[in-house]
């Protein structure tokens, strides 16, 4: 295996460590909402909050490096270039990944002057991590983008899939960057943060994903070349033209000006139609290949991404996007039903995907066996819609008490969370926040022991 | 591709490229709309701009929050003096005093508990018309024995598990007079934003907690 | 938007997102499977999300904008379906000639 390759494995490896982490404190987040006064003064509820949100963010850029750096050596049949340059960057990227988290867990609080920010927290929602730890993840990108070029023009070789890869570099670093300033006014603060949010999640990750899987379905199904790119491109002028001016869902309310609730209501409603699309495709692939691969779970979780992409960014999305209902939702447990959804359909399971798929050929395993597999899959995705389900119900809830009837004061917010409405889907969310926490485990537990462990063929798989 | 194959196409459709100049398009076209609207909206944020962002001065004067028939929402609307702390703030002072106040809130990670503009996280209420809660006359000045709105938010700010709160209950954040003021001028400015009617009825609607 | 409107309105349109993805995906499994029991489910589905739209635009209180919209998106769900699978047949059709 060559250097990339093995980098490849290990950024992947620590992304599903990563998303371990991301569990557990989404789980500890979710028992503070049971019980009053949970670990008060101790490690309060922002701060295990923030490890989570954090994690996620890790977890997915991990996840994506260490799919680039797996497939880039296949895509140009060279060695990446500045290949020891980028490995020497991985431990000190997890490093500083591990030391934030520590003064996260441990300092949490830092004096409200610049030192604060550049030494513990920049308290801004995602880009909490302090300054000078943002600085080394933008000298990471800057290597990634580097791997990436001077490999493309060594082997003087520009598929349209690393066309569309080098292009997002631009955006990954760009975006980061212009949520630096942070300024007094709340509401240029976020006009900004939003690019950066938005553009990361809703469309340079899209397309980061996007160029990752027309490369493991190429590996996967065999799909030509031709027929590959003429979808990444369909993917990005329908990802891009919707979710730029897509933004304006996320203009509503910051004291913006009110064009902005009919462009991102618009732009925001037109979502679903492409999503559908995808879901006919998605049918369309499993029926025609009849499900005949050697990694089932890898192409189950490409069918996932699919469906939960529908009903994440799709259903849960419309439901709270037209102004006249987001005025209420937005800001409520609702609002983290539709998020913990999309997420998940969106990025974790293409990353589980491509893991299965780099676990098999990384190991030399002709078929992909077992059946904890299929416990991992069924239980995480059972725990997902159960949790996002709840939550639903919670916020509902909320927005209905709090904010319609409440008009969102204290008095309003307080009756709201004491709802036993709000209280059972609480509760239920924890339940299924269980049963993906231990489906976890299996997940992780079986990519680890895939090809190393002692079993008995399948007679289910080998047939099929 | 063959000829063959061409001809099963519309012209083009077939041919990667095709589709690779409408993504570009359709990009490049998205990114120049929302650069103009990026420009136009700046200039309604800026504070003291004119647009729906009042100056930081606006914290010596008296914000209320009314419905308004004519654009069928919620708007913020700026009274007489109404000082604050009983101090006439300068345009300098008034600036100095935010910049604290926002490095504050950075510091001590509300938004991952409060939100701002249903912006943050969803454990503790929103921050955005806080100041103009009708709670702190009917219930927190007495509790904190203080004589204006200000003072009581300071109080609470300083110590807030001294006082506790229903289904949820804050930490002490270790927050000193000046920080705890800061946050309070803050809270006063940013109440005075106009965000489109967000959140619909602040403090005229009730419900039995 | 009057309070006591806020989620029946809510679930009327995830409603109407799902049935348009129920049509899609037994549209689709109806195609791959040469099923005209399913074909007639998928439309059965696209007619509820008919029912749905038409229930928004007469009792919610949206704003008409949005409810026009949603009768013009409504219409564009019904080819989306078809037209994806006649695409994906084409590309792929291309696989195997070139």
């Amino acid at each position: 295996m060559n250097q990339s390759k093995k980098l490849g494995v290990q950024y992947l490896t620590a992304s599903i460590v990563m998303m371990g982490a991301l569990l557990l404190f989404g789980l500890l987040a979710s028992i503070f909402y049971l019980k009053y006064g949970f670990l008060l003064g101790k490690l309060d509820f922002n701060i295990v909050k923030q490890v989570h949100i954090n994690a996620l963010i890790i977890a997915c850029l991990w996840g994506f490096m260490g799919a680039i750096y797996w497939f880039l050596p296949d895509e140009l049949g060279i060695e990446t270039v500045g290949i020891g340059l980028a490995r020497l960057l991985f431990w000190v990227f997890v490093a500083a990944v591990a030391v934030v988290v520590l003064v996260f867990i441990f300092v949490q609080y830092g004096s409200s002057d610049e030192s604060g920010m550049w030494l513990v927290n920049q308290g801004r929602k995602y880009v909490e991590a302090p300054r000078w730890a943002a600085i080394g993840i933008v000298a990471v990108f800057f290597t990634l983008a580097y791997n990436i070029f001077a490999s493309v023009a060594k082997a003087r070789k520009v598929t349209g899939i690393m066309g569309v890869l080098m292009t997002t570099m631009v955006p990954l670093i760009a975006v980061y960057l212009i949520a630096f300033p942070a300024p007094t006014n709340m509401s240029v603060d976020l006009y900004w943060w939003w690019w950066l949010v938005h553009m990361w999640v809703e469309a340079t990750w899209e397309l980061i994903i996007g160029c990752i899987l027309a490369l493991a379905l190429m590996k996967l199904l065999g799909t030509s070349r031709k027929v590959v790119e003429i979808w990444l491109y369909l993917e990005v002028a329908l990802v891009l033209g919707t979710g730029i001016l897509g933004l304006g869902h996320h203009y509503f309310w910051i004291g913006t000006p009110q064009y902005w609730l009919s462009i991102g209501g618009i732009f925001s409603a037109l979502e679903p139609l492409p999503l559908l699309g995808m879901v006919v495709h998605a049918i369309y692939d499993a029926g025609k290949h009849q499900m005949k691969t050697h990694n089932k779970p890898a192409f189950l979780w490409l069918i996932a991404e699919a469906f939960g992409n529908f009903i994440g960014a799709g259903i849960w999305g419309f439901m709270m996007t037209l102004p006249q209902i987001n005025l209420y939702s937005h800001g409520t447990q609702w609002t983290v039903s539709h998020g913990h959804f999309a997420f998940y359909g969106a990025y974790i399971t293409g990353i589980i995907a491509v893991a299965y798929m780099v676990a098999q050929e990384s190991r030399g395993i002709r078929e992909v066996r077992g059946n904890a597999w299929k416990w991992a899959f069924a239980g995480l995705n059972i725990g997902m819609v159960g949790m996002v389900g709840a939550l639903l119900v919670s916020g509902m809830s909320e927005a209905f008490i709090g904010r319609a009837l409440g008009g969102s004061t204290l008095d309003g917010f307080m009756a709201s969370q004491s709802n036993s409405w709000f209280m059972q889907g609480m509760i239920a969310r924890t339940g299924f926040g269980v049963i993906i926490v231990a489906s976890y485990f299996i997940l992780a537990w079986d990519l680890a022991t895939l090809g190393r462990r002692r079993e008995k063929p399948s007679p289910a798989l080998a047939t099929s | 591709m063959t000829e063959s194959s061409a001809a099963v196409f519309e012209p083009g459709a077939g041919d990667p490229r095709f589709w690779r100049d409408g993504a570009i398009a359709t990009t490049v076209f998205m990114l120049l709309v929302l650069l103009l609207l990026t420009v136009d909206s700046l200039r309604v944020l800026t504070e003291g701009g004119g647009g729906n962002v009042p100056a930081y001065t606006v914290i010596n004067q008296k914000i209320t929050y009314e419905f308004d028939a004519a654009s069928n929402m919620d708007k913020p609307v700026i009274g007489e003096e109404e000082l604050l702390f009983g101090h006439r703030y300068s345009e300098a002072e008034a600036k100095a005093i935010m910049d604290k106040g926002k490095l504050v809130i950075q510091s001590r990670s509300c938004i991952n508990c409060h939100a701002f503009f249903g912006n943050g996280a969803y454990y503790a209420p929103d921050l955005t018309k806080a100041w103009l809660d009708p709670t702190w006359e009917k219930m927190w000045m007495p509790m904190t024995q203080a004589k204006t709105k200000e003072e009581a938010m300071v109080q609470f700010l300083m110590h807030p598990d001294r006082y506790p709160t229903w289904a949820r209950q804050m930490p002490n954040l270790n927050l000193s007079e000046e920080e705890a003021r800061a946050v309070t001028a803050y809270l006063k400015w940013i109440s005075s934003v106009q965000t489109n009617g967000f959140p619909a009825g602040f403090g005229r609607r009730e419900v039995a907690r | 938007m009057n309070p006591s409107w806020l989620l029946p309105t809510a679930a009327l349109l995830g409603i109407y997102v799902l049935c348009a993805g129920c049509y899609g995906m037994v549209y689709a499994l109806g195609r791959l499977r040469e099923s005209r029991r399913l074909m007639h489910a998928a439309h059965a589905f696209y007619a509820v999300q008919g029912l749905t739209t038409l229930l928004l635009v007469a009792l919610t209180p949206l704003a008409w904008g949005w409810k026009a919209f949603l009768l013009a998106s409504f219409l564009v769900y019904a080819v989306i379906p078809p037209l994806t699978w006649r695409q994906l047949e084409r590309t792929h059709a291309l696989e195997h000639e070139s």
